[in-house]
C-alpha cells in the first residue's frame, strides 16, 4: 500500500443557495479543488461524489456521472457514495483506497448537499429516513430527537448540564464569525440565549434537552479535494498533505440495541484504527474536529463512523510536521464533505 | 386637487378607540436590544421606505407579504381602513421588523402581516407575539383571526401556538382563518410572549428620535443574500 | 378495543441474546435460529426527548418519544403519552399500549405508546 496525498482543496460558502442547483454546487467546489491542485487541463482517473439527499430531495441519481460530464473529465470513472451523513468521509476513503492500491494516480472527491430545496419539515423527514423503517421511523423520531435522547443519557450518566452545552454553542458560533464559508456568521450572546427570560423565545427547545442553538443549521454547500499518489504530488511543486490514517466502524442500527448508547463504540473503534495506522497517540494531536449534528455529544445516530488523521508534509518529504489534524467524521446532515 | 372633506367623511371608515400599546424591550440572541413600539400614522411614509425593497424578493413570499403590507399601511395613512395599527421593532434605532393588524369589531381582531427585515434572530416571532399581546391584553379582544402566507409563518403561528382551525373566511382572501382565543393565548404566553417594561429612557430616546433605515441593498442582502441566516 | 402489542422480538436459540428488531444472524454468536418473543408486562423508561421540529406528516406542536425496556428485557422505541417532559424521569415505570402513532396515506399506522405509571 502506498501513501496518498491531498494536492488540492475547494469549498464554497455554505448557506441557503436558492440560485444554485446541487450540480452547480458540486461543480463549483470541484473546479476550485482542481485549480488548487494545478491540474490544468489534465483529467483525473476517478471521481467520487458524496451525497445523501440527491435521490430524495432533488430526484436525481447517478450524480457522479453527471458531474464528470459537466466538468469535462470524461472518461473518468464515476461513483456516487451514499453512506448517510458519513458519506463525505466514506468517499474520501474510497478515493484513497484506489490510489493506495496503486490502481489510480489522481482522484477527485467532492461532497455536496442541497437541503434547502425543501421546507424544514421535508428536510427533517428526509434525514429521519436513516432511522429504522419499522422500529423507529414511524414514531416521528428525528435526528435531533435521537441526539436529544443521547444527551439525556449523558446528563444522567456523566453529569452533562445545559451550561456545558451552552459553552460549546457559544464557542462554535464565535468560530462561525471567523469562517468565511460558515452558514451562520453571527456571534451569540449568553444573556440572549440562556440567562435572560427572553431566551425562551430566542433559543427554544428543539429536541429536549437540546435547544435551537445546540443544533447545526440546515445548509446547502459543497466541498472537494483532489487526491494523488505522493510521487505525483512531488512533481507538482507545491505543498501537499498526506493522509496518515483512517478508521471506520459500524454500530447497531437502532438506538435501543446499543450496548451503551453514551459510549459510541463505533467512534472509539474508528479512532483507534486511525491512530494505529498513523502511528500516533491522541496526545500528538493539535487540532481535532468532530463534524456532527450536535457538537457536545457525538449524538446523531449514523451507525457508520469514519475517522481520518491527516499529517502535513512539506514538498521535500520531510518528517511529519507538528500540525496534525484529526477529523472524526460521523454524522452531519448538512455537510457531507469531510 | 384639494381633498374634498365632505366626500372624505363619507369614504372614511369609522375608527374604534384603541388604547396605545405600551413599548417593551427584548434581548435578542445576539445580545442586542430590540425596542417594540407602536407606530403612529405619521410614521407610515418612513416605514414604507423599508418595506419597498422587500417587494422584489420572491424568497419566502417576501414579495406578497410586503406588497400587501405596503397597501395596508398606505390605506391606514390615507384613511381607507378601519382601526388599523402597526407595531415596529427597532435595534439601535434601525427598523428590523413590522407587524400590523386591525380591529374587525370590538371582540374580533384581524391579523394582517409580519415582516422581518433582519433575519435569524426570531424577530418575526417576537413581533407576531407582540401583536397578539396587543389584541388580547390591551384591546381586550375575544379572538384574533389569522392566515399564513408562507410555510415559515404556518409553522410559527399555526403549530407553535397552536391556533385553532375555523371555517371563517379571512380578509386577506386566501383560505379559512385560524383563530387565537384568549385561552390559547394565555397558555402560549409563557413560552412565546416576552419583553420588559418600561423601556429604559435612553433606548426609548434612540428609537423615537428617528426611525433609521438600512439602504435597499443592505435590506435585500439581509433577507435574500448568500449569507442569509 | 385494546389492541395487542404487535411487535416481535427474537431470542437466539444458541446463545439466548434478545434482539428487536429482526437480524438475520445473532449479533452475539451469528446464530440463525431465533425464538419469537412477545414483549411482556410493563416497561422501564430508559431515555426520552420532546421533539418540537417534527417531520412532514405530523401536525402537532411536539411529540414525546422514548426508549423503554419491558419486563422480559425487550427494548423498543415508542411515543410517550405525557403533556410535558417534566412528568418524566429516566427509570420510571411506563405502561405500554398499541395505538395509532401517525397517519400515512389517510390510514392510521399503529405502534408502541408508553404511559407513565403513578
Amino acid at each position: 500500500m502506498r501513501d496518498v496525498a491531498i494536492i488540492g482543496v475547494g469549498m464554497i460558502p455554505f448557506g441557503r443557495r436558492d440560485e444554485d442547483t446541487l450540480m452547480d454546487m458540486l461543480a463549483y467546489a470541484s473546479l476550485k479543488a482542481l485549480d488548487d491542485a494545478r491540474l490544468g487541463e489534465k483529467s483525473v482517473d476517478a471521481v467520487y461524489v458524496a451525497n445523501m439527499g440527491g435521490g430524495i430531495l432533488q430526484r436525481q441519481t447517478a450524480i457522479a456521472s453527471s458531474l464528470v460530464d459537466r466538468l469535462s473529465l470524461l472518461p473518468a470513472a464515476a461513483e456516487t457514495i451514499e453512506n448517510g451523513p458519513a458519506s463525505g468521509a466514506s468517499a474520501i476513503k474510497n478515493g484513497m483506497l484506489g490510489i493506495a492500491a496503486g490502481f489510480y494516480e489522481t482522484v477527485l472527491v467532492v461532497g455536496g448537499e442541497k437541503m434547502r430545496e425543501v421546507t424544514g419539515w421535508r428536510a427533517t423527514d428526509f434525514v429521519a429516513s436513516m432511522t429504522h423503517p419499522q422500529a423507529e421511523y414511524p414514531y416521528g423520531i428525528t435526528l435531533p430527537g435521537m441526539a436529544g435522547m443521547f444527551t439525556r443519557l449523558g446528563m444522567e450518566k456523566h453529569g452533562v448540564t445545559r451550561e456545558h452545552l451552552l459553552a460549546v454553542s457559544l464557542k462554535n458560533q464565535e468560530m462561525g464569525t471567523l469562517n468565511p464559508y460558515a452558514h451562520v456568521e453571527m456571534a451569540l450572546d449568553r444573556d440572549g440565549i440562556f440567562d435572560s427570560p427572553h431566551a425562551v423565545v430566542n433559543n427554544p427547545t428543539s429536541a429536549d434537552p437540546l435547544h435551537l442553538y445546540d443544533l447545526c443549521p440546515v445548509s446547502d454547500g459543497a466541498a472537494a479535494i483532489v487526491l494523488s499518489s505522493v510521487d505525483f504530488a512531488k512533481k507538482l511543486g507545491k505543498p501537499y498533505a498526506v493522509i496518515a490514517g483512517f478508521g471506520q466502524a459500524t454500530d447497531t442500527h437502532t438506538l435501543a440495541e446499543r450496548e451503551d448508547p453514551t459510549d459510541l463504540k463505533a467512534v472509539t473503534l474508528a479512532a483507534q484504527q486511525a491512530f494505529a495506522m498513523a502511528k500516533i497517540k491522541p496526545a500528538d494531536i493539535d487540532v481535532g474536529m468532530w463534524p456532527n449534528y450536535t457538537m457536545p455529544l457525538p449524538s446523531s445516530k449514523s451507525p457508520r463512523v469514519n475517522m481520518s488523521v491527516f499529517s502535513r508534509r512539506g514538498r521535500a518529504a520531510k518528517p511529519p510536521q507538528p500540525v496534525r489534524l484529526v477529523s472524526v467524521v460521523r454524522s452531519r446532515s448538512t455537510s457531507p464533505a469531510a | 386637487m384639494p381633498v374634498d372633506l365632505e366626500l372624505e367623511a363619507v369614504l372614511r371608515p369609522i375608527q374604534y378607540p384603541m388604547v396605545p400599546y405600551p413599548p417593551k424591550v427584548i434581548t435578542l440572541a445576539n445580545g442586542k436590544k430590540m425596542v417594540v413600539r407602536q407606530a403612529v400614522r405619521e410614521d407610515v411614509p418612513e416605514i414604507l421606505k423599508s418595506v419597498h425593497p422587500c417587494l422584489f424578493i420572491e424568497r419566502d413570499y417576501y414579495d406578497i407579504v410586503s406588497a400587501r403590507l405596503y397597501g395596508e399601511l398606505l390605506a391606514w395613512y390615507r384613511y381607507r381602513v378601519k382601526s388599523e395599527y402597526c407595531l415596529m421593532g427597532q435595534v439601535d434605532g434601525f427598523l428590523v421588523g413590522v407587524v400590523n393588524g386591525r380591529m374587525e369589531n370590538e371582540k374580533v381582531g384581524m391579523s394582517y402581516h409580519t415582516l422581518a427585515i433582519d433575519r435569524g434572530l426570531r424577530i418575526g416571532s417576537h413581533l407576531f407575539a407582540a401583536k397578539m399581546e396587543y389584541h388580547m391584553e390591551y384591546l381586550n379582544q375575544e379572538e384574533v383571526l389569522i392566515v399564513a402566507e408562507s410555510p415559515i409563518g404556518f409553522r410559527r403561528w399555526m403549530i407553535e401556538y397552536p391556533l385553532e382551525k375555523t371555517t371563517i373566511p379571512h380578509e386577506l382572501g386566501g383560505g379559512d382563518s385560524y383563530r387565537l382565543t384568549r385561552e390559547i393565548y394565555f397558555n402560549a404566553k409563557p413560552r412565546l410572549v416576552v419583553g420588559d417594561r418600561p423601556v429604559p429612557q435612553e433606548l426609548m430616546d434612540e428609537a423615537t428620535t428617528a426611525i433609521k433605515f438600512a439602504d435597499d441593498d443592505t435590506i435585500r442582502e439581509r433577507i435574500a443574500g448568500l449569507k442569509g441566516r | 378495543m385494546k389492541k395487542e402489542i404487535a411487535i416481535t422480538a427474537y431470542k437466539c436459540r444458541k446463545c439466548g441474546k434478545l434482539h428487536y428488531p429482526f437480524h438475520d444472524r445473532c449479533l452475539e454468536c451469528k446464530g440463525r435460529e431465533f425464538e419469537k418473543i412477545k414483549p411482556q408486562g410493563n416497561a422501564k423508561l430508559l431515555t426520552y426527548t420532546a421533539i418540537f421540529n417534527l417531520p412532514w406528516g405530523f401536525d402537532q406542536r411536539f411529540l414525546i418519544i422514548g426508549v423503554a425496556e419491558f419486563e422480559n428485557k425487550v427494548k423498543a422505541m415508542g411515543q410517550i403519552k405525557a403533556d410535558s417532559v417534566d412528568q418524566l424521569k429516566v427509570g420510571m415505570k411506563v405502561k405500554p399500549s398499541w395505538e395509532p402513532v401517525r397517519v400515512q396515506y389517510g390510514e392510521d399506522v399503529y405502534g408502541l405508546k408508553f404511559e407513565p405509571m403513578k
